[in-house]
């Protein structure tokens, strides 16, 4: 019997999609990992119609303005928001992640000593401060892009 | 190129596009004026400054969406034949989405 398996056969994902939302007692990163995706394919989905509505530019200034009048309806203005919000949750999170994933966040090595610490909680404090900015921001464009805007 | 290659690809292009696109919005839509009437679209489709900003953008953009999209497809397990597949399937449809998105801003620019 083969003691390890072949390395080009995946595990199968047997949570899905699901996984993304609730697989037992998930901490605060895990739904930031969730928000992460979530704000990732909405950006991108954003991205794909900004795209389109850039093409009407190439149809000159009466194609360009039709669009534009298309769009300007409160409804648009909170899609817009919510792009902005979801770009402000993607940014800071993603920095978060670099910083972890290239270990700036670990901090020193410290002896065992009991009660320990595991590193996600050592790294909690970054989190806290990411999420009150991530706050922050939101309502300053909320503020300054939707109301004063408006 | 091996994974961590790519992934190191994907932190370069996100930091990327945070100062590019920071930019763009700054500058384009929380200054003063208005960004989106065709008075000021015009001038800044004559700026080669804006020109490299947007094709910037694409290239950092389409990278990192394309392989954010395929780190969320790969987790649903894949044997190896269908992953190749698919990074050729998303090259193809990356470059095909950059061919026409960068057309725009060239074609403003020239005419």
């Amino acid at each position: 019997m083969k003691a390890t398996r072949d390395i080009k056969t995946p595990l199968p994902n047997r949570l899905g999609i699901k996984g993304w939302a609730w697989a037992g007692r998930y901490k605060i990163e895990r739904y930031l990992y969730t928000l992460h995706r979530i704000t990732g394919v909405g950006l991108a989905a954003y991205i794909f119609i900004h795209l389109i509505a850039n093409g009407f530019r190439l149809g000159g200034e009466d194609s360009w303005e039709g669009i534009m009048s298309a769009f300007s309806n409160p409804g648009i203005k909170f899609g817009e928001y919510l792009v902005m919000t979801a770009f402000i949750i993607h940014a800071l999170n993603g920095g978060r992640l670099i910083l972890q994933h290239m270990g700036f966040t670990l901090g020193k090595p410290k002896p065992p000593i009991y009660p320990y610490v595991d590193s996600m909680r050592r790294r909690r404090p970054l989190t806290w401060i990411m999420l009150a900015v991530m706050a922050a921001l939101a309502i300053y464009v909320l503020v300054e892009f939707v109301i004063s805007g408006a | 190129m091996r994974e961590t290659h790519f992934k190191f690809l994907q932190y370069l292009t996100g930091i990327g596009i945070f100062f590019l696109v920071g930019l763009h919005l700054l500058i384009s839509h929380l200054g003063s004026g208005e960004p989106t009437e065709w008075s000021s679209v015009s001038q800044r489709a004559t700026s080669a400054g804006w020109l490299t900003i947007y094709i910037l953008i694409l290239v950092f953009g389409i990278y990192h969406v394309m392989h954010g999209v395929r780190g969320i497809i790969l987790e649903f397990s894949f044997p190896q034949s269908a992953v190749k597949t698919l990074n050729w399937a998303l090259v193809v449809i990356g470059i095909a989405i950059f061919g026409y998105a960068v057309y725009i801003p060239i074609n403003a620019y020239i005419v």
